[in-house]
């Protein structure tokens, strides 16, 4: 008897299809799937957490940061103007807005669950004048108003929750990486959706408290001057700058020379002694 | 966003690196199998009715080689899917014929004619985090038919 072993034919244990053709039907079809799944599940999220009563979102309100003022003649001043708001803004009846006034350098404003809204010094003292101030407070108000903390808040979990549902299934870090990467994306992509519609209501309030809304951008001025470098603009939480600015200055170009209002003289005395006796 | 530059690296290096010592190997593989080709390696438990008087004795051949980042991350996702992980088919069919390739080889240096009742082994050698397949080890065995010099 005799053995021999002929050559085999190269490919018949292997496949032929190219590994990045492959890499790439699998990514864009995972990716593709997980984006679908989690919109539905944002979708959902919005749906539910839209019935929500504020009531219940007071309770649910993170603890009060400890500097904070809620007294002083800074807070009296922006809680004057934030009264102005609301009424303009017609917020519900249970719905209140609670102004904190943080003395601290960082350049930023947010507005949280339960209606707290926070200021720092640092951005308050870059606004020119009292319509750029009066911007960013509606702008703040309106995010209360549309429900906005409350709805991220509700979309955070969600997805945390299908995040960790999947990845425990798949059992993989680096299915980790691509759900993580796509999760944060998506996120950013509907707070933007938020800044805009804030935005909007904001520039509304503002033309119906003064009548104009000449001096607004300064509130974007002011935030465009401590960044240099604008993030690529799907990975930014806010709208460009830029494209806010333009916007406003679209709407007054026909109002240039209407009336802006001042700052008090007080108030830059009031940024640094927040709780200097009334 | 730093997660993610680094994890792209990672696969660009991995799929570089990867297919280049795949190919590499591959080339090398061939060639020496032809080189080996005069020596049968065959599954038969018995050996053969040998009319001269011969030695048998074991010969195997083992090697290791890893997943690179690239292949494993396609078998990631193809766990999500199913179908044939091609990323490790290739993986494994390096390893068998490198394993059978080196029992040959030490097989030819002691003279052998013929291998009989060939085996494998395969085993996961070092196991990553949360069950990654880290390297995979390939054992080739079989008794090698050595004829005695005639006196």
């Amino acid at each position: 008897m005799q053995y021999s072993n002929p050559q085999i034919p190269e490919g018949i244990n292997t496949s032929k299809t190219h590994p990045l053709k492959e890499f790439f039907w699998l990514s864009s079809g995972v990716i593709a799937v997980i984006v679908a799944a989690l919109l539905i599940l944002i979708l959902l999220s919005d749906l539910i957490t839209g019935y929500i009563p504020f009531s219940v979102e007071k309770n649910l309100s993170i603890p009060d940061f400890p500097a904070s003022y809620q007294q002083g003649p800074m807070h009296q001043y922006l809680q004057t103007l934030t009264d102005r708001v609301t009424l303009a803004q017609q917020l519900p009846d249970d719905m209140q807005i609670n102004v904190h006034y943080i003395d601290n350098d960082t350049v930023n404003a947010f507005a949280t669950l339960g209606g707290n809204v926070y200021f720092f010094r640092g951005l308050l003292e870059k606004l020119p004048n009292e319509n750029a101030l009066t911007m960013l407070i509606a702008h703040e108000v309106a995010h209360v108003k549309h429900r906005h903390p409350i709805k991220s808040t509700g979309r955070g979990i969600v997805l945390a929750l299908g995040l960790s549902l999947v990845s425990s299934t798949a059992g993989d870090a680096l299915v980790d990486t691509i759900l993580g990467g796509t999760t944060t994306l998506t996120v950013l992509k509907f707070t933007r959706d938020m800044e805009n519609q804030a935005d909007k209501t904001a520039l509304q309030t503002v033309e119906r408290i003064y009548g104009h809304l000449a001096g607004a951008d300064g509130l974007f001025s002011a935030l465009g001057e401590t960044s240099n470098i604008e993030p690529p603009e799907f990975f930014s939480t806010h709208p460009l700058t830029e494209i806010r600015i333009s916007a406003i200055q679209l709407k007054t170009t026909n109002q240039k020379d209407s009336h802006i209002t001042p700052l008090p003289e007080d108030y830059k005395g009031w940024l640094t002694t927040p709780d200097a006796p009334l | 966003m730093i997660d993610l530059i680094i994890f792209l690296s990672l696969l660009a290096l991995g799929y570089g690196f990867g297919r280049y010592a795949e190919q590499k190997h591959y080339r090398s593989i061939i060639k020496r199998e032809k080189l080996l080709s005069s020596l049968p390696v065959i599954a038969a438990k018995t050996p053969p009715n040998v009319s001269q008087k011969a030695d048998s004795i074991l010969v195997s051949g083992n090697v290791v080689i890893s997943v690179d980042y690239f292949k494993r991350f396609i078998s990631v996702l193809r766990n999500l899917v199913g179908g044939r992980v091609t990323s490790y088919e290739t993986l494994l069919d390096r390893a068998r014929r490198e394993a059978i390739l080196r029992m040959k080889a030490q097989a030819k240096g002691m003279g052998a004619k013929l291998i009989f009742n060939t085996r494998f082994e395969t085993a996961r050698v070092f196991q990553g985090s949360r069950n990654q397949v880290g390297s995979v080890e390939v054992l080739a065995y079989g008794t090698a038919i050595i004829p005695q010099a005639k006196t």
